[in-house]
């Protein structure tokens, strides 16, 4: 094909011009490789917020005792919300499934064994006292038996355990073996009735298979010694209802807590749209910034590759014209040139996207980074190549095809 | 064939118009070997250029072949130069840094049908202009009888039927010149239609014929003593072969 054949003589000029070539792709590759990489730490930062959610629950509205804007753990000494605040919940707000009340407390010392004698190093962890309705209300099951309405009834001093906590505490992989066993929280001792299964992080940041659950009333009276709860953990029947159900709750709460806006909440309310808010902080706009810079560069890179093509159409009339004088149209002339800003474009991208990609598998093993790849970055990368190669040759190609054959032979 | 009826060409710069080609006429038949000559500034160039179509002439008509290209577009003229006319500039206009080869495959490039044995042809016109030795030589390494003798192949390689050459040895020294005359007096006993550019008399008796521009018109058009010689022993062979 004789336009095959044309594109071609436009590739070995940039051949015999490395050098040229080289400072015409480098705007493009420079904002190709910031493209990836950003997009794919863009892209981590999501999947990390879609994981946080997922693992808070699309359908949960959390109230958490103390007020503040963050998502925090519970304040510790607040003592002002309260098992009547869950019971209110429940009575009076509808469309709800579940409202499940629980106290958690940080650093709590645990080891295992039945004695202190027999005790193994202690280890500091969460624990969780809930009420039998923990598990369905996180969809958090543990194999071997659940907290039951007859230990909370009795202030059992039984536990379900997290994976991990199992580890550090027995050492062994498999959990299921450690059921029946006992450990000491404060000193004072639990039956192992299960082990949750895995969950992984949680939406703070730590790990929830390192936590442990034993019934609420055996941790409010036996272990933490106090009569409020830490947090009330509301599952709503219609996910689409959680921005109405949660001002409602909050409503109630006031009214309960007397407490009139603007004096400020001793309590604070989260849901899914919070929670990806706060994982995602202000990485969500950094990202759009950085994309947009990215976009910035490449912009400026076809500004240069626009003007050493012009530069070179100028270097290059008297080729111009023998290609001409020897039987090129103008249209074979603009393709030619265009041809190349094209296939400068296309070596940006694909050296722009190598490195990126490398840079990306750098960051992903050896940093914290977050980081997910994908094919978007590389398919955007070309369509960019397209487009700035079209943008920004066509001018230097027109002024090349313009170019009078006896004007530019002299 | 080439007819030129009566070709004006005129500038305008500004507000300044000069005409460079005032009225010119002539009919050069297909495989005649022609010089043009005049001084500079007398629209030697100018009519060059109209004549390879590069350029289209104010006023007039030009037929090549039958042909008349005032009314061609861009493409047509294209094809036409493509096709018809091989052309030799008194600054060979090679590409730098590229092999003779390539150099002489470009004109197959702009051909609706690059031929399969285009690398066979190629070489094959190297040989004919003596340079089977140099084929894969960058333009840079060689010398300029070597460069002109490239740009010759590649104005051979479409097989033309006219050969424009504007100063062929205008750039070169008197041995380079002479082999490169050698060159064209060969082609034009292969029959093909040379119309030469030159300064240079000795050059310009070359040819068969002489056509001498002055402002603008044709000032004197003759043939050469060469071509009378010639015509000559064309006439006393065809006597001969009657008196038998």
């Amino acid at each position: 094909m004789r336009s095959i054949r044309i594109a071609r003589e436009g590739m070995s000029a940039l051949w015999a011009n490395k050098l040229r070539t080289f400072f015409m792709t480098a705007g493009t590759i420079a904002g190709i490789a910031a493209l990836t990489i950003i997009m794919s730490i863009g892209k981590g930062v999501e999947k990390k917020v879609a994981k946080r959610v997922a693992s808070f629950g699309y359908d949960v509205i959390m109230v958490t005792a103390g007020g503040g804007k963050g998502f925090s753990p519970p304040q510790e000494g607040i003592t002002t919300l309260r098992m009547e605040d869950a019971e209110a919940i429940r009575e009076q707000v509808q469309g709800i499934e579940i409202v499940s009340p629980f106290a958690i407390k940080r650093d709590m010392a645990v080891k295992s064994g039945s004695n202190r004698q027999s005790a193994s190093d202690q280890t500091q962890t969460i624990v969780m006292a809930g009420e039998p309705s923990f598990h369905k209300a996180w969809g958090w099951y543990p194999e071997g038996d659940p907290i039951t309405d007859e230990d909370e009834a009795t202030m059992a001093r039984v536990c379900v355990l997290g994976k991990n906590l199992v580890r550090d505490l027995f050492g062994t992989e498999n959990a299921g073996s450690v059921i029946g066993e006992y450990i000491q929280i404060n000193n004072i001792r639990f039956k192992v009735k299960g082990i949750l299964e895995t969950r992984g992080q949680s939406p703070m940041g730590d790990d929830f298979d390192s936590r442990l659950l034993i019934p609420l009333s055996t941790g409010l009276r036996r272990t933490f010694n106090q009569d409020y709860i830490t947090n009330i953990r509301v599952k709503v029947k219609d996910p689409g209802q959680l921005v109405p159900l949660g001002d409602e709750i909050r409503n109630l709460l006031h009214e309960r807590h007397h407490i009139t806006p603007p004096q400020e909440d001793d309590f604070a309310i989260f849901s899914a749209a919070e929670i990806a808010k706060m994982a995602r902080g202000v990485g969500r706009t950094l990202t759009i910034l950085l994309v947009a810079l990215a976009g910035l560069s490449l912009l400026v890179g076809g500004v240069v590759l626009m003007n050493i093509l012009l530069i070179s159409v100028g270097e290059r009339t008297k080729e111009i014209g023998l290609r001409r004088a020897l039987g090129a149209t103008r249209k074979d002339i603009l393709w030619q040139f265009l041809a190349e800003s094209l296939a400068v474009t296309f070596l940006g991208m694909v050296l722009g996207g190598s490195f990126g990609l490398g840079v990306c598998l750098f960051l992903g093993k050896f940093t914290k980074v977050p980081m997910a790849l994908s094919w978007e970055p590389f398919a955007l990368g070309l369509f960019f190549a397209f487009i700035v190669g079209i943008l920004f040759g066509n001018q230097p190609a027109r002024a090349a095809s313009r170019l009078h054959p006896v004007e530019a032979l002299r | 064939m080439i007819e030129l009826d009566g070709i004006t060409k005129t500038y305008t710069k500004g507000t300044v118009t000069t005409q460079v080609l005032k009225g010119i006429s002539f009919r050069i038949e297909a495989g005649e070997y022609t010089s043009i000559m005049g001084t500079s500034g007398t629209g030697k160039s100018t009519l060059m250029n109209i004549l390879g179509c590069l350029d289209k002439p104010t006023s007039g008509h030009y037929h090549l072949d039958g042909i008349d290209m005032i009314n061609l577009d861009d493409r047509a003229l294209s094809q036409l130069r493509n096709r018809k006319i091989g052309f030799v500039f008194q600054q060979f206009h090679l590409l730098d840094r590229t092999t003779a080869l390539r150099n002489c495959l470009l004109p197959l490039i702009y051909a609706d049908h690059y031929p399969d044995d285009a690398h066979k042809r190629a070489k094959k016109a190297l040989e004919a202009v003596g340079l089977s030795d140099r084929i894969m030589h960058r333009s840079g390494e060689l010398s300029g009888g070597q460069q002109q003798r490239v740009a010759i192949a590649r104005a051979l390689i479409t097989d033309p039927e006219i050969i424009l050459a504007d100063e062929p040895t205008g750039n070169l020294d008197e041995r380079s010149g002479l082999e490169i005359m050698a060159i064209f007096k060969r082609m034009h006993s292969s029959h093909k239609t040379i119309i030469m550019v030159t300064h240079d008399q000795k050059v310009a008796e070359q040819a068969d014929r002489i056509i001498v521009l002055k402002d603008g018109l044709v000032a004197e058009d003759r043939k050469t003593a060469r071509s009378r010689h010639s015509e000559i022993e064309h006439q006393e062979m065809a006597d001969k072969e009657r008196r038998k």
